[in-house]
């Protein structure tokens, strides 16, 4: 044993080794634990209130307890800048700001009035800031955003992330990460788009419901006599497909809270008023060099994402359609998708052609037929089926480039793909209008869909 | 004079050496500096970068089959002048201290993003150096040994990050986009990043090449060249024109998009990766700062030169730190000078040595054969 430690006492790396023992050890143990220093933050919301941002900061605080409820805190601070307004919800939590974990970041709907790159600068600085941030804006304040996923976290161990996350799979599908955001905003074209979230009062809410009640109805009544697309889109009127949440809003305290009152450098214990919910009505908002220039409807999400391949389980519904002596509606899911594109110029036309292979499955049959389970029938797409089918299609993609046309913008790639295929005729073309925003608006589309039952 | 250590390596040992010389400053920033002036063609511009590199292998080579044994010290001091032999090996010093230090100062203010953002000079100074300085006083076989050892699960986080990153949204660079003013200043600018080869030329007498081994080299190489050129494709494939706010390729290749949000983040994979590739550049570049050093001062030891490379570099950082632009930035602007002075005008100095003793070799043995004759 002796002669072990002398033949390593002789090793100079075993000398350093316990040196760095001997220095280090009584500081590690005798220093404070990280969380006593850091705050986690999960999501972060900045907002602007009389030429001040306020940063909200739901900040996750562990804490010896039994559950883990009250563990998360809507943290925030005032200032002349987003970094100082970190700094002050900084001080108001005692702690360092950690962003490292921050999967979401919300902005208010009113900040996109105005370039928002440049109001979330701070962030895209602050290399700690994972790039899959999901980037989503809000009709109200980010900060009641946060208070109301606080308690729904809490209530239902619902995450605003996951929740975020389902819409990025499920409806954006083109990505609406910060990153995505930069990607857009970066591109010639300089657009984007981002996730939108309603946040309603109990009271807004079931008027709301009622509202959607009247649309399903009046969009019925559409759908009887015409095919006006209000209620003939993706089949899922407003009313049916919300995603709402009700959480009360409550306080570490337990109190309620709400509408909440964050000071320059105050924390965010806040007070409530009513109850609030959160409304996935899976819509996003497209952004034009930074600024919201349109918000998009589920539809016209789907009518965007139609050239996705990745873009599946969209429910498309057509009417009217004659089935022994009865009219009914079809609802059908898009259950797998292949896409082919091409583009070309003829005769000095930019001509972008698209030819869309369907595997479509039957969900829904809705209207008074006899037979429920065995309709070996419905599964067929009948020629009637298939021609209303791609009429609907077409006109969901119709209407959803009709935005994009009218925004002068192209969250779809369709100038990136000319560059890519046709780079010469297309920079010839852009030189000849001018104007690269406005080239979608030139675009010839020309759209054939295959249909098969699936 | 107590020298470094003297242990001759193996084939193998110096072609896992040349691969980690090859990943030094190209797996985190470089990519997004090629890419702010050359977009997606700095793809090419690298493509260059190698094929210039490569092409100093087979001087190397036959450098080492004329004067197997030499130092390449030695054999400078023999055909041009010691005094234009101190010279080179001053600028040899100072080359591959920039190299260590610009490895250091990238890879700190990574770690600093990702594990702890306030400063933490000192803990990284002291995870590192006392490491490096022991590699250096051992010698070269024992840290070539280590590499090898560590070799194959370096490899494996290497193309684990490749690998994962095929899980996020990909989408092929637009190529040819940037001018030829563009595309050659990028070559030129990055010339410093490269070069991967002269330390081989430093420790010519140390390896030990048997016949038919050299082919290992350029398996070795190529294998290093292909994966820093695969993590650029998928870098600029996952960022295009973000690219350039990306300074960390081989971690933010590994970040997934907002699908796989809640998997939570698997970067510890490329910053494990990363740590042990730094420490492994660290003590190549000590190593050769002190073989550097002790060549032009040979009556010290390789304790003074490992004390003066910790001094420089500790004066250098000081001088830098918190200046992480500074740093990189002049890399950019004065570094490529001595960089093509070290990495092609030494291999041409070596070729023409190489082609003179031929010659004279040539007309030694026609005189030889001529004098037989006439005997």
């Amino acid at each position: 044993m002796k002669k072990f430690f002398k033949g390593c006492l002789k090793n100079p790396m075993v000398i350093v080794f316990i040196l760095i023992l001997i220095f280090f050890m009584p500081i590690a143990i005798y220093s404070p634990g990280e969380n006593k220093n850091r705050g986690v933050v999960t999501a972060v919301g900045i907002d602007k209130v009389d030429e001040l941002y306020e940063v909200s900061l739901l900040t996750f605080i562990p804490t010896a307890n039994q559950t883990y409820k009250d563990t998360n805190s809507v943290i925030s601070g005032k200032g002349k800048s987003v970094a100082d307004a970190i700094y002050k919800a900084q001080i108001a939590m005692g702690r360092k700001v950690g962003l490292a974990h921050a999967k979401t970041t919300i902005v208010n709907e009113e900040l996109l009035k105005e370039d928002v790159a440049t109001h979330i600068d701070y962030l895209s600085r602050v290399a700690s800031l994972p790039e899959n941030t999901v980037f989503i804006c809000s009709n109200k304040t980010a900060k009641e955003v946060l208070e109301t996923s606080k308690t729904l976290e809490s209530n239902v161990g619902l995450k605003l992330e996951q929740l975020i996350g389902f819409n990025a799979n499920n409806l954006y599908v083109t990505d609406t990460s910060l990153e995505a955001f930069y990607k857009g905003y970066y591109s010639d074209v300089k657009s984007s788009i981002i996730g939108y979230l309603t946040i309603m009062d109990e009271n807004e809410v079931n008027g709301h419901a009622t509202q959607d009640e009247n649309n399903s109805t009046a969009s019925s009544k559409n759908s009887d006599g015409s095919s006006d697309s209000q209620g003939s889109g993706s089949g899922n009127n407003e009313g049916e497909n919300i995603v709402s949440q009700k959480s009360v809003e409550q306080n570490s305290t337990g109190q309620s809270s709400g509408q909440s009152e964050g000071q320059a450098g105050g924390g965010g214990q806040s007070k409530s008023t009513s109850s609030k919910q959160i409304l996935n009505q899976g819509e996003a908002v497209l952004l034009k060099n930074g600024k919201l220039v349109q918000k998009l409807s589920i539809e016209q999400l789907n009518g965007i994402n139609l050239l996705n391949p990745k873009a599946l389980n969209q429910i498309v519904t057509i009417n009217d359609v004659k089935f022994e002596d009865k009219t009914l509606s079809f609802n059908f899911r898009i259950k797998n998708k292949k896409v082919l594109t091409s583009t070309k110029f003829e005769n000095g036309i930019p001509i972008y052609s698209a030819q869309l292979i369907l595997g479509l499955e039957l969900v829904e049959i809705v209207g008074e037929h006899e037979e429920i389970k065995i309709n070996t029938e419905f599964s067929e797409i009948t020629p009637e089926i298939a021609k209303k089918l791609d009429y609907q299609i077409k006109k969901e993609f119709t209407d959803a480039l009709k935005v994009l046309r009218e925004n002068k913008t192209d969250v779809i790639g369709i100038n990136d793909k000319f560059f890519r295929e046709n780079r010469n005729s297309y920079l010839k073309y852009i030189d000849k209008i001018k104007e690269i925003d406005n080239f979608i608006n030139f675009v010839n589309f020309k759209l054939s869909l295959i249909i098969q039952p699936d | 004079m107590k020298e470094i250590k003297e242990h001759t390596i193996s084939a193998r040992q110096a072609c896992v050496i040349i691969v980690m010389c090859i990943f030094a400053n190209k797996i985190l920033l470089l990519p997004s500096l090629m890419y702010e002036k050359s977009k997606a063609d700095a793809i090419f511009a690298i493509l260059i970068l190698f094929a210039l590199d490569l092409i100093v292998l087979p001087i190397f080579f036959k450098l080492k089959q004329l004067f197997p044994n030499e130092k390449l010290y030695n054999i400078l001091s023999r055909k041009i002048s010691p005094f234009l032999t101190k010279l080179i090996y001053l600028i040899f010093s100072a080359y591959f201290m920039f190299k260590a230090l610009l490895v250091f100062s990238v890879t700190y203010v990574y770690f600093k993003q990702q594990i702890y953002q306030d400063e933490f000079l000192f803990l990284a100074i002291i995870a590192f150096i006392p490491v490096i300085n022991h590699a250096t006083a051992v010698g070269l076989r024992s840290f070539a040994r280590s590499i090898e050892l560590l070799f194959s699960i370096v490899l494996l986080g290497f193309i684990a990050c490749l690998a994962f990153s095929l899980f996020t949204q990909l989408s092929m660079p637009i190529f040819f986009i940037s001018n030829a003013k563009n595309f050659f200043t990028t070559i030129y600018e990055h010339t410093f990043a490269f070069g991967d080869y002269i330390f081989l030329f430093l420790i010519i007498d140390k390896i030990q090449i048997k016949k038919g081994q050299e082919k290992n080299f350029y398996f070795y190489s190529l294998l290093g060249m292909g994966l820093i050129l695969a993590l650029f494709f998928l870098f600029y494939s996952k960022y295009q024109i973000t690219s350039f706010m990306h300074n960390n390729a081989l971690a933010d290749i590994l970040v997934f998009s907002v699908q796989f949000n809640a998997i939570g983040r698997l970067d510890i994979i490329a910053m494990l990766t990363v740590m042990v590739i730094t420490l492994f550049q660290l003590e190549i570049y000590n190593y050769a700062f002190s073989e550097s050093f002790l060549s032009l001062f040979p009556k010290l030891n390789v304790y003074y030169s490992i004390a003066v490379f910790d001094i420089l570099f500790a004066i250098l950082y000081y001088i830098f730190i918190g200046k992480y632009e500074i740093l990189v930035g002049s890399s950019d602007i004065w570094s490529p000078v001595p960089a093509i002075f070290i990495n092609y005008i030494i291999p041409l100095i070596c070729l023409i040595i190489i082609l003179i003793e031929l010659h004279l070799k040539k007309r030694k043995k026609k005189d030889q054969t001529y004098l037989s004759n006439k005997k």
